[in-house]
């Protein structure tokens, strides 16, 4: 085995090997971060994920399935992605197991990893291969009316296949009791969101159970992108989850450069981070306006919604598009920053920094919002690092994930992320803040209200340091060779997004898989109003703000 | 251009102080033209006829590299030219980058049309129509607006499986900038309070039925406005599996809003539209029923 570059990976290789030696066939490195595991048997596959989650703590990120029944290797192949952070490592451990042809099922890690049930239920779906000893198999990402025998991300599915509709009705869990009632909400709801479907039980006004029912957005965006050019499938990523823009392209377009082994100009990567902060800026300001419309503060949300407005106005000045649409190209960016439009952004930025503080302060000082806030939608620590959450989410439960430090990319590196990891006494400060954060609407809030000064600081830092040179640089195309492949991610206003992405012939897309910050997320809503009442629903989901297009893809 | 933002408003430290705010609202939203930066993506735009020589290797190249098919070589014995269909476009600017001198980029958008064939240009005969129309129709809302608005609108709004852009910029359209609800427009919670749907996405497969029952839910006389380039024809997720390529399939479209997503200028030209045909589909309901 050639020696490693990356010191993380190589403490890892030996305890693998020596442990698990006889059920692996290879232990190999690629993409600076990337340890690749591939096992003999597909039956070991539990044993070693459940090992790598408890002794190693890595954090279930992934499981991709991908079928490769027509090229070398002639299966389905499932790939389990762990994210390790511990000591600063930066490293994710890929366990690589084959299922056989005849074989249509594969050993279920649910029971031992929780966070893995709604990935097994999504392979169930999309491929046909059920997940032996998941208790839940029933369809999630296609509607029960899809027939049965039909797996989209089959290769031999064609995508403009159009099945009829079959009457099935879908098993939602059921609570009885006397006085135990059911109140569906959606697709459609009262207010302009996108479509789910929440199944509540309730006694009186207080929340039993709460089941969602997603995947109404479902556009088959992974199989959209197989055979596409690397181009195309840009404009696709985009358009993942529209607020998320910035974060899934620069997700997509590293997991591209990560294959190419190209190199980024400066200058390139430092105006991804002022995009992906700008973006980050509006989207926590629309959620902070959302919570306080749900508190039912109006003057407090007309108010943030004025800052969200004047952030999306210098979005577009900025870049053409109110959205942060095509900022992003593989190899760099397409939209240049002057010095003199970056002196006016950090002038107007720091004007709604300004402002925001003010209208921050004021509902500080509302005793009725703050009340409103606090012990409401409570994200139970245990149950959050259980089903490998992420993000604000995370972070407001005491997690401290955050993939702009854990894996940097982009320009992060040189970052401080926060104030708060300055030097050692706050570094121990902020730990302590850490544990005490409750996971409540009011931690959500605060940590929102954090970030939005954090990333006005990042933007101004970069900005006031920006490295002469170009923009782009071209991709050596001679690298993006067939079937390599490469994993992407970001740290996208929700949390972590990680698309893998395989290359086929012709440089065109044979596999894309992509997991955004909701998909791990939307779980954790099920947990979080536990305690609550029904009213309090739209304030726990407001304050969540996770993505239904991002989760449904 | 980029100063144009930098309007302070007064923001309140205490209660008192809220009574103090000034007025942040535009106040002609459709001529509010001079925020749009000079660099938004709102049209494609054909700066010249071409020939039919150089038509051949350049169309092939622009219908190449154009992700969802908008733009298509339109070959008649006459003559060949290149056609644009706006309800695919996603504004993506790669056909600006391959042909800079035939195509350039406007920041006017789009605008909202009754039926779909408005929607198709083409590289010869329409050149300069696009840049004109949209002043037209937005000096034709603008009598419209004042003759029509009588009578207050309740909107309903409908994601049949968007990206979420659209519903971003729907949402803008109630903050204090646009404030639309001075107009006598506002969105309600149900269909069965509804004039019109505002319908986005393309309607994936899993929204189609629940679309259908929104619509039927909704009184007569009733406007669907498809929002967006993937309720006017599915654009980046097309026909698939999971989607039906537009909302026209499931339900039937009186206004269509290309964009990605349309500005709230652009949403709120289709809710104009939207109202000046209402009066005609009342008018048809009451005829239908006398008979």
């Amino acid at each position: 085995m050639s020696s490693s570059i990356n010191n993380g990976i190589s403490k890892y290789t030996s305890t693998i090997t020596e442990k698990f030696g006889e059920h692996v066939e290879s232990i190999n490195e690629a993409n600076r971060n990337e340890m690749h595991i591939t096992l003999r048997q597909l039956d070991s596959a539990p044993r070693i994920c459940e090992y790598i989650y408890s002794e190693f703590h890595g954090r279930l990120s992934t499981i991709v399935c991908s079928d490769e029944r027509r090229v070398a290797n002639g299966r389905f192949m499932l790939r389990y992605v762990f994210s390790m952070s511990d000591d600063g490592n930066d490293v994710f451990i890929v366990v690589t197991a084959k299922i056989d042809q005849h074989n249509s099922s594969f050993p279920s890690i649910a029971l031992q990893i929780p966070a893995a049930f709604l990935y097994e239920r999504e392979i169930n779906d999309m491929f046909g291969l059920t997940p032996q000893g998941n208790p839940d198999v029933r369809p999630l990402v296609l509607h029960e009316d899809w027939p049965s025998g039909a797996f989209p991300l089959r290769k031999d599915f064609d995508i403009s296949t159009k099945m009829p509709r079959e009457h099935k009705e879908y098993r939602f869990t059921k609570v009885e009791g006397e006085g135990v009632c059911e109140i569906p909400v959606g697709p459609v709801h009262a207010g302009i969101i996108e479509p789910g479907h929440f199944r509540f039980s309730i006694l009186g006004e207080h929340i039993v159970n709460l089941e969602t029912r997603l995947f109404y957005t479902h556009k088959g965006i992974e199989k959209l992108a197989e055979n596409r050019s690397l181009e195309e499938t840009l404009l696709l990523a985009e358009r993942i989850s529209g607020d998320e823009s910035v974060a899934n392209s620069t997700a997509y377009c590293q997991a591209v450069e990560k294959i190419a082994q190209s190199s980024l100009p400066r200058r390139a990567e430092q105006l991804r981070v002022v995009y992906a902060e700008m973006e980050r800026i509006y989207n926590h300001l629309g959620t902070l306006a959302g919570i306080s419309t749900d508190v039912g503060y109006a003057y407090g949300s007309a108010r943030l919604n004025i800052l969200k407005e004047r952030m999306m106005r210098l979005n577009e000045t900025v870049t053409g598009s109110r959205l942060l649409f095509g900022v992003n190209r593989i190899g760099g960016v397409a939209v240049d920053v002057s010095d003199e439009v970056g002196k006016t952004f950090i002038e107007i930025m720091n004007d709604v920094q300004q402002d925001f503080e003010a209208v921050i302060a004021l509902l500080k000082t509302k005793s009725s919002f703050i009340d409103r806030l606090r012990n409401t939608g409570v994200i139970p620590r245990k149950a959050a690092k259980e089903l490998s959450i992420v993000g604000v989410a995370a972070r407001c439960a005491g997690l401290d994930i955050d993939v702009r430090r854990d894996h940097s990319y982009a320009a992060y590196s040189g970052l401080r992320i926060d104030p708060h990891h300055d030097s050692p006494r706050s570094v121990t400060k902020y730990r302590i803040e850490m544990q005490k954060r409750v996971g409540d609407a009011l931690s959500r809030f605060e940590v929102r209200v954090d970030e939005v000064k954090d990333s006005m600081n990042i933007i101004e830092k970069v900005l006031r340091n920006l490295s002469e040179g170009e923009i782009r640089a071209t991709v050596p195309q001679e690298n993006l060779k067939p079937y390599s492949h490469g994993l992407g991610y970001a740290e996208s206003h929700r949390g972590e997004t990680m698309h893998w992405l395989m290359l086929g012939e012709n440089k065109n897309i044979f596999r894309y898989k992509v997991r955004t910050a909701s998909f791990c997320n939307w779980p954790i809503i099920e947990q979080a109003v536990m305690n609550d009442i029904i009213p309090d629903f739209p304030l726990v989901n407001k304050s969540l703000d996770l993505s239904y297009s991002g989760n449904d893809l | 251009m980029i100063r144009n933002i930098l309007k302070k408003g007064i923001f309140a430290k205490t209660s008192r102080d809220i009574l103090n705010s000034k007025v942040e609202t535009i106040r002609n939203l459709l001529e509010d033209t001079d925020v749009i930066p000079t660099n938004y993506r709102g049209s494609v735009i054909f700066t010249k006829p071409v020939e039919q020589s150089a038509t051949e290797g350049i169309a092939a190249a622009l219908t190449d590299v154009c992700a969802t098919k908008a733009l298509s070589i339109k070959a008649t014995p006459e003559e060949t030219c290149i056609t644009l269909d706006r309800s695919k476009c996603i504004l993506c600017g790669r056909c600006r980058e391959t042909a800079p001198d035939l195509i350039v980029i406007g920041n006017k958008f789009n605008p909202p049309v009754k039926s779909k064939p408005e929607m198709i240009v083409s590289s010869t005969a329409q050149a300069q129509l696009a840049q004109k129309s949209v002043e037209e129709t937005r000096i034709e809302l603008k009598t419209r607006l004042q003759r029509t608005l009588g009578r207050s609108l309740a909107v309903r709004e409908v994601d049949s499986g968007s990206c979420n852009g659209c519903e971003v910029e729907v949402t803008a359209l109630n903050n204090p900038y646009y404030d639309i609800e001075r107009f006598g427009i506002y969105f309600v919670a149900s269909p069965r309070h509804a004039d019109v749907l505002l319908v986005t996405g393309p309607s994936s497969r899993n929204m189609e039925i629940a679309l259908q029952r929104t619509y039927k839910a909704t009184p007569e006389p009733k406007i669907v406005i498809a929002v967006g380039t993937c309720a006017c024809s599915g654009g980046i997720f097309g026909d698939t599996y999971a989607t039906t390529g537009g909302i026209d399939k499931v339900v039937p479209v009186d206004v269509y809003v290309s964009g990605c997503p349309p500005r709230p200028q652009a949403l709120l030209s289709g809710l104009l539209l939207a109202v000046d045909k209402l009066p005609s589909k009342a008018q048809s309901r009451i005829d239908k029923e006398k008979k």
